[in-house]
């Protein structure tokens, strides 16, 4: 992984701007070219009428890499997820998974091209129990968007899986209890866990620690961490608790106003001075 | 004159939306109807106040439904239900109580209001912000209720008042002939809709209630009570519609199965000109209206020129509503007027 | 069982009687169903037994799309109307080489009205399942009633418009005598009880079948939480118009027995208060159980028949009339009071209804139980 340490300043021209070797200089977004990166966007806009949430954006991320992004409320950092994931069409620009335009593909086609998200406010099937939850997607992973397998009973798909994964998540000794019942945190991870069902090559979490204890905060993020080392995968993070944002990511991106102000390696945006001026001071005062 | 103006855009809008087959379309049903009014003058015209007169009830049930949907997201089933009760609450008037129609005219939509007004603070008032679903449902319950309530106190079968002597004559228009009572009932509705759609669409009150659907506590901040208004706003709505059920009970007299039948025709005519829009509202209800009376007779004139008579369905006006929105949604699934995204 | 190999934690997969509990339930309901209602305690009379039963599959069908699915169809009676009426037009007419009143004309119709509803439910969920909830209930409605005026109209005289079917509309293997329907197939002859128990026995178990499957599940999802189904990878759009498509050919079977069992095609069972009707027996049976829809038409039912059977009893003592009319009042009143029952179950527990009353008031019951015992 080639980690730059420049940070960057408003930048818009894109190209395929790889990162400069000069220490002096910025770096410049998208660090890698989006239609070679794991995931790549370029040119995004998004409009809602007049508002503008994402405004001309482009980002590439390395396989394997874990990318944090960070911004003020309304800086259009969900609203990128939700492009990036299908959920919203954007306005403009090119959305890429491994080099492919899937621009066009319809939301429920991107978890079977490699692509999963957790959601910021628990979305999860209520009334099923954590196992349930989790083989739903399972069995969604290995059946396909749409299967008519009327004929066996649910238990003898993806059962296994979802165990392995709840597993791997913590869960294990919640899997009968009903999802709405979960407390808070086991919730959000309830939330990782049903992204991992889809056996992701990269994984958006949206705010996976937010409402957790420090300590469990901090449970959370060596979980992501370890996800992304045994899996390989290639993690895009929207974070609110910059001690998880400075000891897991590799690269950090900050977004205000639908744009990217800077992104470089953690110590190196945190030293940033217009990241500090237009962004990390204000948020200190916020939290 | 501003709502003149508004009709104007909105009809710009429309057209700079349609394709050139719509546009084809209209034109050929423009001819059509032109070849139908020149072979039986009489009948034409006779039809056009037919739907005049249908379209505008239509349009006062379907103005409450829209505004109770538009403003506040809450599918109220019930509305046929006041509807049916205007009706007999004029005929109660009128029939045992011997009250004159005049009176009874503004007796039984203050009723209705009134009705209105307790199944917005008892049931709906629960439902705001729920999914929509809930509020079909429950006031589908409702519907339920007061249809048994009406079969109970009046029975099952139709029941109408003695038209008032002054109104029952006709009034020569040249061709034909028209009922006195139905130019009436098109004056009266003529009226109360353009009054109710200033107030929405002009007034501080129709502004303040819609400002509060789209920020419901800043509105509240800046010092309207909220509940008060939204009540205010099932009121007038259920009023018109009860309005509405006291003008038809005189010429064709009402039954239990007018609360289904009635908000079922109102849905049809929302979802025509298009959830959120009270504009859409009105035409779409004038729509229906004059398609159920006309289309019949531009048939019957198409089979006459063509020779083939069986382009002249017999009883297809009962279908002709759910025609003319199975069309609409296929060509322009928003409705004619809608905003996109609503009850999605 | 390999599953208890794995961790204590997770939970078991459900023993065979678990597994089974649903199908044993079934046929306790259709051997004891009979005995029960027609016994002079309660409603005295057979054919009620057999009207119950179709209904019951008609409302689970209706709820495989309601409860299992999330969309609420305020039309369904348009699908009861592709089985009670294709097969009585076939009978009745004996189209092309197959004789009228024929067995084969009869099973023809049937196959007819499914292949023709699975079509119909197919393209009608096309057409607005991609609309939203609420535009669902209203088109289905929308649909419903224009399949109505058309059955109505009879353009093209099949029907029978407002008299329905009525005369020849039975197959030859279909007997009557004073009210009481048999079957004479194969020199047996079966009770239509028995008959009609068969089919719902079939039907419900494939529904439950269905809703077991991982395709089921997958409809539970939907319902649950459509947004999250569609990130996870799930096609919610062809999971809706599948399970519009299934649900009409459970409905259209209920028709053709409703078709046989009331001997002839009803304009009645076409109309927005059939479709209505449905909706009612559902949410006060529970939407959100198998056996739901079961409660619900079946209390529905038999409150209706226990009502109108009450004043029919009364009718004969002349010089009682007086008590006839009070009951009949009662009866208005009881309706009254359905609806307004019903208004309290939506605000209150949606979902929940008579059944899953009962199954509270049973968990009550057995935690107080063990706390007794143990």
């Amino acid at each position: 992984m080639s980690h730059t340490d420049e940070t960057g300043t408003r930048q818009r021209d894109t190209g395929d701007g790889l990162s400069s070797s000069d220490d002096e200089r910025p770096t410049i977004e998208p660090t890698v070219s989006p239609s070679t990166a794991a995931l790549g966007v370029e040119t995004l806009t998004k409009q809602f009428g007049e508002v503008v949430a994402v405004d001309d954006l482009s980002l590439g991320v390395e396989t394997g890499e874990l990318r944090a992004i960070i911004g003020p409320n309304g800086a259009g950092k969900t609203t990128l997820f939700n492009c990036i994931m299908g959920t919203l069409d954007p306005t403009a620009g090119t959305v890429y998974l491994s080099g492919d335009d899937i621009t066009a593909d319809a939301e429920e086609r991107r978890p079977h091209l490699g692509m999963a998200r957790s959601f910021q406010s628990n979305q999860l099937f209520a009334d099923q129990t954590v196992l349930e939850n989790i083989r739903l997607v399972a069995q969604t992973a290995e059946q396909g968007a749409f299967s008519m397998d009327l004929l066996r009973s649910h238990h003898t798909v993806g059962r296994e899986r979802a165990i392995e994964i709840a597993d791997d998540v913590g869960l294990q000794a919640n899997l009968g209890t009903e999802a709405t019942n979960l407390p808070h945190g086991e919730q959000r991870r309830l939330g990782i866990a049903m992204a991992l069902a889809t056996d992701p090559d990269v994984l958006l979490l949206d705010e996976p620690t937010s409402g957790m204890s420090p300590g469990a905060t901090a449970e959370t993020a060596s979980l992501i961490e370890d996800i992304r080392d045994e899996r390989g995968l290639t993690v895009i993070l929207i974070e609110h608790d910059m001690d998880v944002v400075l000891s897991i990511s590799d690269r950090l991106t900050v977004l205000d106003r639908g744009s990217i102000i800077a992104t470089g390696p953690p110590d190196a945006v945190q030293g940033n001075q217009v990241v500090q001026d237009a962004y990390l001071g204000g948020m200190r005062e916020e939290i | 004159m501003s709502a003149i103006l508004d009709a104007r855009t909105q009809a710009q809008r429309l057209l700079s939306e349609s394709s050139p087959a719509a546009k084809l379309g209209g034109l050929a049903g423009v001819l059509l109807l032109g070849n139908a009014a020149v072979q039986e003058p009489g009948l034409f015209i006779d039809q056009a106040i037919g739907g005049l007169v249908y379209g505008m009830i239509l349009v006062m049930i379907s103005l409450g439904l829209a505004l109770v949907l538009g403003l506040m997201g809450v599918v109220n089933f019930a509305h046929g239900a006041l509807f049916m009760l205007g009706g007999y609450f004029t005929y109660a008037a009128m029939a045992s109580y011997g009250i004159p129609f005049w009176a009874a005219l503004l007796i039984a939509p203050v009723g209705v209001g009134v009705v209105g007004i307790v199944i917005e603070v008892v049931v709906l008032r629960r439902l705001y912000g729920k999914e929509p679903i809930i509020g079909l449902l429950a006031t589908f319950g409702l519907t339920l209720m007061i249809e048994e309530a009406a079969r109970f106190v009046w029975g099952a079968s139709a029941v109408q008042p003695a038209k008032p002597a002054f109104l029952t004559g006709g009034t020569d228009l040249g061709v034909t002939q028209v009922g006195t009572y139905r130019l009436f009932t098109v004056a009266v509705a003529t009226v109360s809709v353009a009054g109710v759609y200033y107030l929405i669409t002009r007034t501080d009150f129709g502004l303040s209630v819609r400002a509060g659907v789209q920020d419901g506590e800043m509105t509240e901040f800046v010092g309207v009570n909220l509940p008060l208004r939204f009540t205010a706003m099932f009121f007038l709505g259920s009023a018109i519609a009860g309005l509405g059920g006291a003008l038809r009970v005189v010429e064709f007299g009402i039954d239990p199965g007018a609360a289904e039948e009635f908000v079922l025709l109102a849905f049809v005519v929302v979802v025509i000109g298009g959830v959120g829009s009270i504009f859409g509202s009105v035409v779409a209800g004038l729509l229906v209206g004059w398609a159920q009376f006309l289309i019949p007779v531009v048939l019957s004139a198409l089979a006459v020129i063509t020779g083939v008579s069986a382009i002249n369905v017999q009883g297809i006006s009962d279908l002709i509503p759910f025609l003319v929105m199975i069309a609409v949604l296929l060509i322009r699934p928003r409705g004619l007027f809608g905003e996109e995204g609503l009850l999605e | 069982m390999t599953e208890e190999t794995t961790q204590e934690s997770v939970p078991r997969l459900p023993t065979r009687l678990e597994r089974y509990r649903i199908p044993l339930g079934l046929l306790v309901l259709v051997l004891a169903l009979r005995p029960v209602v027609s016994s002079d305690l309660l409603l005295g009379y057979n054919a009620i037994a057999s009207k119950m039963l179709i209904m019951m599959l008609f409302v689970a069908g209706f709820n495989l799309l309601f409860g299992y699915t999330g969309l609420l169809s305020f039309g369904h009676a348009m699908f009861l109307g592709f089985g009670l009426y294709i097969p009585a037009i076939f009978v009745s007419n004996g189209p092309g080489l197959l004789p009228a009143g024929g067995g084969v004309t009869f099973l023809f119709g049937v196959a007819l009205a499914v292949a023709g509803v699975a079509a119909y439910g197919y393209l009608l969920g096309r057409l607005i399942v991609g609309m939203g909830e609420i535009y669902f209930a209203l088109l289905t409605l929308a649909f419903s009633q224009a399949i109505y005026f058309i059955v109505l109209r009879d353009p093209a005289g099949l029907t029978g418009g407002s008299n329905g079917l009525t005369q020849g509309t039975l197959p030859a293997f279909v007997e009557q005598t004073r009210g009481e329907i048999a079957i004479e197939a194969f020199g047996q002859s079966l009770d239509w009880y028995w008959a009609v128990a068969l089919v719902f026995l079939v039907g419900m178990l494939a529904l439950w079948q269905i809703v077991r499957s991982p395709f089921g599940r997958s409809l539970v999802a939907v319902s649950e939480n459509e947004q999250l189904a569609r990130a996870m990878g799930v096609n919610t759009t062809r999971y809706k118009i599948w399970s519009v498509t299934f649900s009409g050919i459970f409905s259209a079977l209920a028709g053709v027995l409703l078709m046989i069992q009331s001997s002839g095609a009803a304009i009645e069972n076409l109309s927005v208060f059939t479709s209505g009707d449905t909706v009612l027996m559902a949410v006060l049976g529970g939407v959100n159980y198998f056996f739901g829809p079961v409660v619900g038409a079946f209390s529905w039912l038999f409150v209706e028949d226990f009502l109108t059977g009450f004043e029919l009893w009364q009718f004969p003592l002349s010089e009682l009339t007086l008590v006839t009319v009070d009951l009949s009042d009662i009866l208005v009143y009881w309706q009254f009071l359905l609806g307004a029952l019903f208004v309290v179950v939506v605000l209150t527990a949606p979902e929940e209804g008579i059944w899953g009353y009962l199954s509270s008031v049973a968990e009550w019951l057995r935690t107080k139980l063990t706390e007794v015992i143990g």
